[in-house]
């Protein structure tokens, strides 16, 4: 049994960095403690995005080991971009992309993240073909 | 903006305290901790590095530095002394690194107490390389327990991991303070402090203090603490005097960057090339009189030294100071609170990760062996020599040492760094604070992908006609290759039916239409609708019979000539049928249950007619209504001397034959395994017998003629059944219920029970021997009573053997029974040997005379009467319990044997006799109690036989007839006149008032 290793590549974004801290002299802070509503992470709609994306590179896609670091990093790349898009503002957005080849080896993956639960949230979209499997995992973190 | 600091100094000093404590571990990855000399060698290199581009500046530097020491003793000396240490450290390279090249590391010692004189500044230098190793070890330990103390408490929360690192950091910086401090002496309220206080001291008094004096504070400083407290309250004075000057300063300094040099600062563009850096030098140079100036070069250095990554050498702690001031500036209250937390949150960080800071320190050492390595390439541009030193120093070469390399080298980057560093500063700010906010927790596991493993089978058929090969077919029936299916459907349909026919449905069907194939059968009572068919036929049959002969009178002769004068009406049965042909009547027996069914037995033929049959008695199954041919024709093997049918319904004929043997037929047997013969242009099936006794149960039967055979059953005069009735329910009541008695000369009377068998076997029966295959009626000898010893143990012995001619039950009692005997007496007897009486019944003439008792008949009315007629011509009437005859007839006939005599079925005084002369004779006792009312001659056709048939339930078609057999074989019935058939009223009282007055 041969066990092809996945290739994988996670970038991460700082969106919406504040800067009002700059002035030194400030001794009010600009923390927001919460999300607005509407800029919550939704991780429904996200995964929507994510899965576009995937269905749209993925479709006729073909496990080669040459191409998949390339891969990943395009995925991760696209789907973090799109996801600056959706306006989840002051949110850190965290995109993994695991792609790998269908041996018929079993594969187990699991996340598990040091969050506050409140503001945090993950989604997490599988693309399968008969070569490939691809996961892609995107984390939104809060920045207060 | 400094009250906070001056308000919380002991706060901080416990930072300061880990931070210092910190930093040598950050150190002691590589040298400071393994070898207290690397430090040194490192330092040197560093410096050697350094030297040449330094030398000039470094020259400047210092006289600039001295003059600034002495100059702002009391107000500037902090700065004066960072600078001068900084200038101390570059320049003490210069003048060692001679000599360590070739004296090594010994030489040092020496080389300073050569150049003790030289210049304090580089015998400070020299104290402080010396004093790292020291330092070291006591720091490791320090930290060491404190770590322990630290960790210890709080291994669980990881968070505080984070926190620590920050802190880590912040001690970084801070840890320059305490360096700082130890030279100027300032902020030291605690151990550490005072520990490099006096350092401090020396290095802020310079001019007073002396290096041997310095290293034996050094000495002391690990063991008088108490002189270091002491200090220390001179140190806050101090401090409180230095933040003064620091007010002035920052102002100034302030001042002086908007004018000359805004590119320093560090916010703005520090990018410049190293000429402006340069340039910058010079001014700075020149502006070093003012201790304000200190200041900005202390940033200038803090910014190399960020650029060779963060590395936090004593000789850039002062840089950090500055940035401290700025920090200070920034944050005003909140650093020093902050601080304060963020200190006791480290004192309840987790359980030392020792690993993990390992790995950061770790990290941190390999940045900064990056870093050194860039700034090594970068060396290589100036002199390939020091670059190859560098490289195989690289390794270990502390951090401290690579920002010397940077501050030429990379400027741009360290500005950049120290960018970010700020920004970084604020971000871990940001963090603590709202970690104060948040509350961060391990979310569950989430799993991403959870794909099966797949199995063999799938993985086949997942790559299947990907690959080589193809399945063209499967197919059952292989060499069928036409065929393209591969097993055809068995069609199937469930159907039921049920048997016996109970309820509405009978069968049905899962099938196409279940509800419709369910056939609603009418409910058939068979065994209803084939007795009832089996009556109608025979019905129906008589009704032909009888519109058959009614135009064909020719037919039956006797119509016209045959009827009697003591009959109305005579018909004649068919006898004339081929196998009957020259055959005589032997016997003819009547049915008690079925009054219309007669037997006759057919002897022998007088001329051959048929081999198969010749050989064989025939008996002849009659229905009186139904003369045109016999119901069923019984062949017999010997000759029967006598039969009876069953009681009530006569399906069963016994007969006794001369052979001692009782045979049985089964009227209902199914004419299939019978033997066909056909005559002339119809078949005939002639019965043998169902069982015989024939050679069988030996020891028990027969082994003369049988006399008579008796059915003994319960009381036959109860009620008749009915002809036509096929819903008798005497039929299922008696059923076989009833025994059969057989009685042959020698006196020996057999009963036999009749057994049904429940199954008849095709095959035939191995243990039933007798029975015929198929056949379902057996005897089964029940008891034997012998006649013979009973009488002839009497008074009669003399006589020799007594032969009994006939027995007769009494029908109210079937237990008694009376025997004919040749001797004129009769003898009484039962079944189960009781005594009775009489014991015999004995003619009116006393004595014994030879005399047959013939025939005897009982009563069949329930009178206990009974008629014998003997051979003598006598005929007497007994009564049951008297011996002797009520009545006694002896010339009736003239003398002739009497052969026949027949209780009248519907008259009860009524009785018909026959003698051997074939002559009738009709009795009435209630008309004549003296002889025969009619006498009637049958000729010139003999009679041989004579049974009496009637039936009195009928209404008003009560009948009494006689059939009467004659020598030619005919055989007629001839009904009797009314007179004698219909009964009168009262005519039983009658007859037995008649009966008592004969006695």
């Amino acid at each position: 049994m041969t066990s092809s290793t996945p290739a994988s590549f996670t970038t991460g974004t700082a969106d919406g960095l504040p800067e009002t801290e700059k002035n030194a002299g400030e001794s009010e802070n600009t923390y927001i403690l919460r999300p607005i509503f509407q800029q919550r992470f939704r991780p429904s709609v996200v995964k929507e995005c994510i899965h576009a994306v995937l269905k749209e590179e993925l479709a006729n896609a073909e496990y080669s080991p040459e191409e998949m670091p390339q891969l990943t990093k395009r995925l991760s790349e696209t789907i973090k971009d799109k996801l600056k898009e959706m306006g989840f503002d002051r949110y850190k957005m965290v995109v993994q992309v695991v792609i790998g080849e269908q041996r018929g080896e079993g594969v187990f993956m699991a996340a598990r993240c040091f969050w506050d639960a409140d503001t945090d949230n993950y989604t997490c979209d599988v693309f399968m073909n008969d070569s490939l499997f691809c996961v892609v995992a995107a984390f939104g973190c809060f920045y207060y | 903006m400094d009250l906070p600091e001056n308000k919380e100094p002991k706060p901080r000093d416990p930072d300061r305290d880990t931070k210092y404590r910190e930093r040598p571990g950050e150190r002691d990855g590589h040298p400071a901790r393994d070898n207290p000399h690397g430090d040194r060698d490192r330092e040197k290199q560093r410096e050697r590095k350094k030297d040449a581009r330094d030398r000039d500046k470094e020259r400047h530097k210092e006289k600039s530095r001295e003059q600034d020491t002495e100059k702002s003793h009391s107000k500037g000396k902090d700065r004066g002394d960072k600078d001068r240490d900084r200038r101390a450290r570059r320049e003490e390279p210069r003048q060692t690194a001679a000599h360590h090249n070739l004296l090594g590391r010994q030489p040092l010692d020496r080389a300073e107490c050569r150049m003790g004189a030289v210049s304090k500044v580089r015998t400070e230098e020299k104290e402080r390389r010396d004093e790292d190793p020291e330092r070291g070890d006591e720091e490791r330990e320090r930290r060491y327990r404190e770590r322990k103390l630290q960790y210890g408490d709080s291994k669980d929360n990881p968070l505080k991991y984070w926190l620590y690192k920050e802190e880590g950091e912040k001690r970084h910086r801070k840890q320059k303070e305490p360096d700082r401090e130890r030279k100027h002496g300032e902020k030291s309220s605690t151990r550490e402090r005072r520990e490099k206080y006096p350092k401090g001291k020396s290095n802020s008094f310079p001019d007073k203090e002396g290096e041997e004096r310095h290293k034996e504070k050094r000495h002391k400083e690990g063991f008088h603490f108490d002189e270091e407290r002491r200090q220390s309250d001179m140190d806050k004075k101090e401090r409180l005097l230095r933040e003064d000057l620091k007010k002035r300063e920052s102002k100034s300094s302030e001042h002086r960057r908007r004018g000359a040099s805004s590119r320093r600062d560090p916010t703005s563009s520090r990018e410049g090339p190293c000429a402006l850096w340069y340039a910058e030098n010079l001014v700075r140079n020149n502006e070093k009189d003012k201790d304000s100036r200190g200041k900005e070069v202390e940033k200038e250095d803090f910014d190399s030294e960020s650029a060779g990554g963060d590395e936090y050498t004593a000789c850039f702690e002062d840089d950090f100071e500055d940035y401290e001031d700025d920090f200070e500036v920034c944050d005003g209250d909140d650093d020093g609170s902050d601080e304060l937390g963020a200190r006791e949150k480290i004192e309840e960080l987790p359980l030392a990760r020792k690993k993990e800071i390992q790995e950061v320190q770790k990290a941190i050492n390999a940045e900064n062996e990056r870093v050194s390595e860039l700034s090594c390439r970068l060396a290589q541009k100036q002199g390939p020599l020091e670059g190859e030193r560098a490289l195989k120093t690289g390794a270990n070469s502390s951090p401290a040492r690579t920002p010397v390399c940077g501050i030429f080298v990379d400027f741009a980057t360290a500005s950049h760094r120290e960018k970010s560093r700020t920004q970084a500063l604020k971000q871990k700010m940001r963090s603590t604070r709202l970690l104060r906010l948040l509350d961060l927790d391990f979310s569950f596991t989430f799993s991403l992908l959870d794909l099966p493993p797949v199995n063999e089978y799938d993985m086949y058929i997942r790559n299947f006609g990907k690959k080589n090969t193809k399945q063209a077919y499967v197919q059952y029936n292989e060499d069928a290759v036409d065929r393209d299916v591969q097993t055809e459907e068995i069609e199937t349909r469930g159907v039921w039916t049920q048997h016996p026919a109970e309820g509405a449905t009978v069968s049905g069907g899962s099938g196409s239409g279940e509800l419709r194939d369910v056939a609603t059968a009418p409910k058939v009572d068979t065994p209803r609708l084939s007795s009832f068919l089996r009556a109608a036929c025979q019905v129906i049959a008589v009704l032909l019979e009888e519109d058959r002969v009614g135009p064909e009178p020719g037919w039956s002769p006797g119509t016209q000539d045959g009827t009697l004068p003591v009959s109305d009406r005579s018909s004649q049965l068919n006898a004339s049928l081929p196998f009957l042909q020259n055959r005589t009547v032997l016997c003819l027996c009547a049915s008690q249950g079925q009054s219309q069914t007669v037997v006759s037995v057919h002897g022998l033929p007088g001329a051959p007619f048929a081999p198969a049959l010749d050989g064989r008695y025939v008996l002849c199954v009659w229905d009186i209504w139904q003369p045109s041919g016999p119901q069923k024709v019984l062949i017999c093997e010997s000759k029967v001397t006598c039969c009876c049918f069953s009681p009530f319904k006569a399906f069963l004929l016994f007969a006794g034959t001369v052979h001692g043997s009782v045979v049985v037929w089964d009227l209902r047997e199914d004419s299939g395994i019978h033997r066909y013969v056909k005559l002339g242009d119809c078949f005939w099936t002639f019965r043998t017998a169902t069982f015989s006794t024939d050679g069988i149960l030996t020891s028990v039967n027969h082994c003369s003629p049988v006399q008579a055979v008796e059915p003994v059953s319960t009381p036959v005069y109860r009620k008749q059944s009915f002809v036509l009735s096929p819903f008798s329910t005497q039929e299922e009541m008696s059923g076989l219920s009833f025994h059969v008695a057989s009685l042959d000369e020698s006196g020996v009377l057999n009963v036999w029970v009749v057994v049904e068998l429940p199954k008849a076997d095709i095959a035939g029966s191995v243990s039933d021997l007798g029975l015929i295959p198929g056949g379902r009626v057996k005897l089964v000898h029940s008891a034997v009573v012998r006649l013979s010893d009973g009488l002839s143990h009497t008074r009669f012995e003399f006589w020799g053997a007594m032969q009994t001619l006939n027995v007769k039950f009494l029908p109210s009692d079937p237990s008694h029974f009376i025997v004919g005997t040749d001797v004129g007496l009769i003898s009484h007897g039962t079944r189960q040997d009781l005594k009775v009486s009489p014991k015999l019944y004995k003619p009116q003439q006393p004595g014994m005379r030879p005399v047959k008792v013939n025939v005897i008949d009982f009563s069949p009315f329930g009178e206990p009467v009974f008629l014998a007629g003997c051979s003598d011509g006598s005929i007497r009437l007994h009564q049951l319990t008297s011996e002797r005859p009520v009545l006694q007839w002896d010339g009736s006939t003239d003398g002739h044997a009497v052969i026949g005599l027949h209780w009248s079925l519907t008259r009860p005084a009524v009785f018909l006799a026959q003698d051997d002369t074939s002559c009738i004779y009709v009795w009435d006792l209630l008309g004549s109690d003296l002889g025969p009312v009619a006498k009637q001659l049958i000729s010139p056709d003999r009679l041989v036989a004579m049974t009496v048939v009637g039936e009195a339930e009928k209404a008003n078609g009560s009948f009494l007839a006689l059939v009467l057999a004659r020598a030619s074989g005919r055989v007629d019935v001839q009904y009797l006149k009314r007179t004698w058939a219909a009964p009168v009223a009262d005519e039983l009282r009658k007859l037995q008032l008649l009966l008592r007055e004969a006695l």
